[in-house]
């Protein structure tokens, strides 16, 4: 059961379609899980469709339509054909086997995996973090705007339990210390706005950025 | 880049005319979405150009708005294209036909820009991977109430929404604008962009809970 989501603004940046790659697979990850966020981001589209109906007047020639006919004939009729089951996103990008990713451990419970040049031509910092079961990473707050979704099992810190598929976003001010719960790796993805912030003993190794 | 457009994006919003054109009326077919199921099941050309006389003015004004004037009529060849090639998967329970077709505006236009900036072999994670069209998802259960209203509830409380919230909206919609780039270029805090959207959302009531963690 998904309870932490994406606030309205994040959602209408998305629905609009400015979000930055990675923040957008955030997004629609939640999105595949979350029928509460899908029908907000429905009524969001169709704020968008409204927006595009008030141009001004703009003009299409008919050789546009002439030449979307000359393509459409070149191809061949769609069929309704039954769909397979589309493979998630997440399949696709990471295949179906997180734990047997090429992980790299930075601390006795934490470990990372940077996949940040999946998304060529764009400034975000992309991890994936494993905590292993019941473990602990060390406290440290967040120099620009950290974007996580959960994947897999789950991780309490001073704001609630976030379990699979919740989204949050932190801040500079958000100082935590998330705890693994006990049964499952939580592993989650995370886009980073730019590097984190130290402030345990440990924060050096956690962070990717320095090494 | 995006001066021109730009302006008018803001100052000539018709906002009284969005009552002639059709609108989407509670667990009835609109007039585009009848069209748009024709031009699906039976590849019917005179409704797919009713839809293209109507829509292909948006997309293209669409293109221009967010600095594409010189790729705004292929924008217009790429979506129509989109559009016939899905129509057989348009189900108008699970979206209004000017939602889906802005959800394929917005996805092709994403799409193109990714293509202009990158070889195909470096583009991991394709565009609809990202940004789904509404009724893709064949697992979505059709349909709520709530879906089939929301096109024109947008539609009837935007009408009285100050003018500084909608300009807001339309550039963040149409000019692709952050609110970051939204509150640089109005020359106001961050701050005060958030809360005219945060304003507006209400009243559009398109926020069902919002939950801020
Ligand atoms: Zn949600």
């Amino acid at each position: 059961m998904t309870r932490h989501h994406p606030d309205s603004l994040m959602l209408m940046e998305y629905s609009a379609g400015n979000l930055s790659e990675p923040h957008a697979l955030c997004i629609r990850l939640h999105l595949d899980k979350c029928a509460h966020c899908r029908s907000r981001v429905d009524a969001l589209d169709s704020l968008g469709a409204v927006m595009m109906e008030q141009q001004s007047q703009v003009s299409v020639s008919e050789s546009t339509f002439d030449s979307i006919l000359a393509r459409i004939d070149s191809e061949p009729a769609p069929q309704p054909t039954p769909r397979t089951p589309p493979r998630s996103p997440l399949s696709k990008l990471l295949g179906d086997d997180l734990d047997g990713l090429p992980w790299k451990r930075q601390l006795r419970d934490v470990s990372v995996l940077d996949i940040t040049d999946r998304f060529p031509g764009q400034k975000d910092q992309v991890i994936l973090q494993k905590l292993c079961a019941g473990g602990k990473a060390p406290a440290h707050t967040h120099r620009g705007e950290e974007t996580t979704l959960v994947l897999q099992g789950a991780f309490s810190d001073n704001r609630g339990v976030f379990n699979q598929w919740d989204f949050v976003v932190l801040g500079q001010e958000d100082e935590h210390k998330p705890v693994a719960l006990e049964g499952d790796d939580c592993i989650t993805l995370s886009v980073l706005s730019a590097p984190l912030k130290l402030t345990g003993t440990f924060g050096r190794l956690l962070n990717p950025f320095i090494r | 880049m995006m001066n021109n457009t730009s302006a008018h994006a803001v100052k000539e919003r018709p906002v009284t005319t969005l009552d002639q054109k059709p609108s989407r009326a509670e667990g009835r077919k609109d007039p585009w979405s009848q069209l748009l199921e024709k031009v699906g099941k039976h590849q019917d050309r005179q409704a797919y150009h009713a839809l293209f006389e109507h829509f292909g003015p948006q997309i293209k004004y669409y293109a221009m708005a967010n600095g594409m004037s010189s790729h705004a009529e292929e924008l217009v060849q790429e979506v129509f294209v989109s559009i016939w090639r899905r129509s057989c998967l348009y189900d108008w329970r699970k979206a209004a036909a000017s939602t889906w077709i802005f959800t394929i505006a917005r996805n092709q236009r994403i799409d193109m820009l990714r293509k202009m900036k990158r070889t195909s072999a470096e583009i991991q994670v394709e565009t609809e991977d990202l940004w789904q069209i509404p009724g893709d998802n064949e697992d979505e259960p059709v349909t709520s109430l709530h879906r089939l209203m929301s096109e024109r509830r947008v539609r009837d409380s935007l009408r009285h929404l100050p003018e500084e919230q909608i300009t807001v909206i339309a550039k963040v919609y149409m000019e692709q604008k952050s609110h970051q780039m939204v509150a640089d270029e109005l020359d106001i805090p961050l701050g005060t962009v958030k809360s005219r959207v945060r304003l507006a959302l209400n009243k559009l009531k398109v926020i069902l809970q919002d939950q801020n963690v």
